[in-house]
Formats: structure tokens, C-alpha cells, sequence
């Protein structure tokens, strides 16, 4: 029952956001201001795990193949689709569900309980909109960004810790990843991004647009919407990848 | 004008509004009093449409607010103004941009003119050189002040207070007090102000509203209050030492 209560709740919210913007030149305005705030800020945190997730995983393709059976350059072709098909994306989603969720969540609760949500209702602005809208925008357009960054620092990640390591020469890397590349695995992972990035911004911004409560129940709502983020990312991404590759 | 009539709110089954019904007159202060948790908040959110109410009716003039959808009451928001009791300033934005905030929303003035009615307005409020600062660098007195310049941007018709004195000093507090009701009669507007500072009572209480346990108790003005013989609202009005002392003096 409170599952579809909360449900409820949040298609009225998504349909309050996706309204007509009341001014469209400060909508804009407001996602540029997201772009960099949600998006370009996170560009950091994502370069430094990719490159070491991308380390991590050639290493263990080594250890793991260490056959004269398999040629060396799998390692590469090993790390290049494990980054593109499930890390890139997925584990991107996760960090961003943590460090973009919590703050979206945490910001628009701040905003709930000191009575800045009803200070922009009574001035007859659409508040779910002009708060949640450019920030959907936002990271839909970056967090695609976001993922083709992983991707390469992932992979100049993966190749420094192999030849680093002597599990595999330069050589050897380049050739695998660019053996047997199929192009649709990068449009896969960008059309997954696009739905991990709607959910992490819906499903924060709910937590924290119908905070109720003061400072300890904002606290709540960020760890609400990191973990009810994490767990959608999750079982979508099995649906994707079903209905994707399938 | 605005007219409250017969209206009920509850929440969770618990009644907090019961059968309230009073006339808000224009060009007057007009005070909502009363102790916490007595319904004044709950009263004046669903005046303005943060609340929905259960049953009656809230009339702007001949407008029927509470029966309009966002769209329409949109139309009667921009008459509004709202001082809320923790200011509600936008954090990322400076002063300036706070006051700009309903223009650059509503209207479509050039960037001048927001500026030079943005100036207008701070000046008028007594903020000056602050134009830049954040609301995390203003006092108390200083972010209602620019609070109440944002509520005037838009040359509301109607300016609606929500505990204006709280977490101010005593002279802060009748600084603001005056302000609130210099703009009021300078503007004529409808003024609705929710306190229970009796300063502000005396101050600036052209019409004054008793709410008790949500149903209206009393009703008057500051200078009818003093002689009234509501035992609830003299319980109220002589709660603290020296105007228990006053009173007796009086009597």
C-alpha cells in the first residue's frame, strides 16, 4: 500500500516537472548552472575510479587467463567490453547515485524545510519544475559525457597496470582492444546511462522534494535516495541488458 | 479583500482549522494572534494556497481562490507577497538576485530597470551595499529586510507575514514591525501578519484576530484588546509578569 502510495506520489511530481516552463531563458540558464554543478564536477571522481577500475580489471583478466592456450591480447579485449558493457555505466551509476543523488536529495530537502519550495509557490512559479527540470536536463546530457570519459581513462587505465605489471606488452593491449570491437556495445552503454541518470535525478529529487520534518529527516532522504537509486539502477540494468542484447 | 468563510483543516483526521470564518479588510494591518500550535500558521498557509483546505471557501475579492487549479491561482499569486518566519532567501543567490528573482520570472523588463526597481526596493527596506552579499552573511534583521523587499518586488496587492519578529531583538523586531506597516499604507495593500509578539499587537494591530484551539476566539482591534473581558485572550495577552502587573493597575 505505501509503495503505491509512494508511487503515486512520484508520477504527480514528474508530472508537475515535465509542465510548461514559466520562463524558458532562466530554465536555461538554471541547467548551465547544473551542467557544472552536477555534471562537470563530478568529471574527477569518475576519472580516478575508472582508471583504477579499468587497472583492476586487466590485472585480474591476466591473472585469471594465465594459459599459453589464450592469446594476450584477450587481456585487452577482456578489459576493453567488461568497461564498456557493465563498469562504465553501471558502476559510474552507482558512484553518481552517491555523490549526485545525495545531493540533489539533500539540497531540494534543505529548500522543503526552510520554506524556500513555498516561497517560489507563492510566487505562482512551478516549483517542482524549476528546481528538478534542469537538473534532469543536466545530467542527461553529461552523464553520457561522464560514461565516454570512463570509458577511455578506464582503458588507459587498464593498459598502463598491464604493461606496468608485464602481464601483457603495449602491443599486445592495443591490439585486443580494438579486436572484434562492436560499435553498438558504446550505444548500449550511453542508452543505460540515459536511464540511471532519470532515475538517480527522479528518485532523489521525490526523496527530497516531500522531506517533512527538519534537518535529521533531510539526512534520512539522502540516504533514502542513494539507496532507492542504487537498487533501481540495479534491476534496470538487468532489464536493459536483456532487452538490449538479447 | 480577503474572506475566510466557514473553512475546516485537518490533518491525519486531527482537526486544526475548525469553522473559521473572518474578513481580511485592505489598506489595514490585520494581525493573526494567538499561542503556538493554536492554528495561525495552518490558518495563513491555507489562506494563501500552501494548505488545501477541507471545507469553505477563501475569496480574494470576487475571486473563489481555493476553487482555481495552479494555472488561475498563478494569476492571484503574483499579487502576493510572503514574508515567511525563517526569511526564506535563496541560499545560492546573492541579495540582488533574491529581489530580482520575482522580476526576472514575471516580467520583462531589461536587465536596467530590474536593477534600478531592485535598488528601489532594498533602499526602501533600509539594506544598503549589500547587494552582492549572501543570505549565509546576513543577520536575522537583515534577511527579513531583504525578504520583505522580494515580497514588494512585484507591487503585491497583498503581503502575507509569517511570524516577522521571530529570532529578532526587541528593537529589530519593532524596526520590522514598522516597516511592515509603513509599506501597508503606502501601497495599500492587504496585509495579513501571524505573531504572537505583543509589541507588534500595539505596534501595528489595526485588526487583530484571536485564534484559539483553531476557531476564531476574538476579534478587534489593539486598542479594543486591552479592555476586553475574553478570559482566554486576557490569559494571552497578560501572560507575562509586567502586564499582569499593568492590568491590575488598570483595573
Amino acid at each position: 500500500m505505501r509503495f503505491l502510495e509512494q508511487l503515486g506520489l512520484y508520477i504527480i511530481l514528474l508530472k508537475k516537472v515535465f509542465s510548461k516552463p514559466e520562463k524558458a531563458a532562466i530554465y536555461y540558464k538554471q541547467t548551465m548552472h547544473e551542467l557544472v554543478f552536477l555534471g562537470f564536477n563530478s568529471v574527477g571522481i569518475i576519472s580516478v575510479i575508472s582508471f583504477f577500475m579499468g587497472s583492476a580489471i586487466t590485472l585480474q583478466t591476466a591473472y585469471n587467463t594465465e594459459n599459453p592456450i589464450y592469446p594476450l591480447y584477450l587481456i585487452g579485449l577482456g578489459c576493453r567490453d567488461s568497461i564498456i558493457l557493465e563498469f562504465s555505466s553501471t558502476i559510474s551509476a552507482l558512484i553518481l547515485a552517491g555523490k549526485v543523488g545525495s545531493n540533489i536529495a539533500s539540497e531540494i530537502g534543505t529548500m522543503r524545510i526552510t520554506e524556500q519550495i513555498d516561497a517560489l509557490e507563492i510566487m505562482g512559479v512551478n516549483s517542482a519544475s524549476y528546481i528538478i527540470l534542469p537538473k534532469i536536463i543536466a545530467t542527461l546530457i553529461f552523464n553520457p559525457i561522464l560514461t565516454l570519459i570512463s570509458i577511455i581513462i578506464g582503458i588507459i587505465g587498464g593498459g598502463m597496470a598491464g604493461t606496468m605489471a608485464g602481464v601483457i606488452t603495449l602491443q599486445d593491449f592495443i591490439y585486443g582492444i580494438q579486436y572484434a570491437f562492436i560499435p553498438y556495445y558504446i550505444t548500449y552503454s550511453i542508452i543505460k546511462t540515459l536511464f540511471f541518470a532519470f532515475i538517480i535525478t527522479t528518485v532523489s529529487a521525490f526523496q527530497g522534494y516531500y522531506v517533512n520534518g527538519g534537518s535529521l529527516e533531510v539526512g534520512r532522504a539522502s540516504t533514502k535516495a542513494v539507496v532507492h537509486s542504487s537498487i533501481l539502477i540495479l534491476i534496470f540494468n538487468v532489464i536493459l541488458t536483456q532487452l538490449l542484447l538479447s | 479583500m480577503i474572506r475566510v468563510k466557514n473553512i475546516d483543516k485537518s490533518f491525519s483526521g486531527k482537526m486544526v482549522l475548525e469553522n473559521v470564518s473572518v474578513t481580511f479588510e485592505p489598506g489595514k494591518t490585520n494581525l493573526i494572534i494567538g499561542r503556538s500550535g493554536s492554528g495561525k500558521t495552518v490558518l495563513l498557509k491555507s489562506i494563501v494556497g500552501l494548505h488545501n483546505i477541507d471545507s469553505g471557501e477563501i475569496w480574494f475579492e470576487d475571486v473563489l481562490f481555493n476553487k482555481l487549479n495552479f494555472t488561475e491561482k498563478k494569476e492571484i499569486r503574483k499579487q502576493m507577497g510572503m514574508l515567511f518566519q525563517g526569511s526564506a532567501l535563496f541560499d545560492s543567490m546573492t541579495t540582488e538576485q533574491n529581489v530580482r528573482f520575482p522580476l526576472d520570472m514575471f516580467t520583462n523588463q531589461s536587465m536596467e530597470e530590474k536593477i534600478e526597481r531592485v535598488n528601489f526596493c532594498l533602499k526602501r527596506v533600509a539594506i544598503i551595499n549589500a547587494n552582492k552579499l549572501f543570505p549565509a552573511e546576513l543577520s536575522g534583521g537583515m534577511k527579513k529586510r531583504v525578504a520583505i523587499a522580494r515580497a514588494i518586488a512585484l507591487n503585491p496587492k497583498y503581503l502575507f507575514c509569517d511570524e516577522p519578529n521571530s529570532g529578532l531583538d526587541p528593537i529589530t523586531a519593532i524596526l520590522i514591525d514598522e516597516l511592515i506597516k509603513e509599506i501597508t499604507d503606502e501601497y495599500s495593500m492587504t496585509t495579513i501578519v501571524n505573531t504572537h509578539d505583543m509589541n507588534s499587537v500595539m505596534e501595528i494591530g489595526e485588526k487583530v484576530v484571536f485564534i484559539n484551539e483553531g476557531k476564531i476566539c476574538w476579534e478587534g482591534s489593539n486598542n479594543e484588546i486591552l479592555k476586553s473581558d475574553n478570559e482566554i485572550l486576557n490569559d494571552f495577552v497578560f501572560a507575562n509578569a509586567l502586564a499582569k502587573q499593568l492590568r491590575s493597575s488598570q483595573l
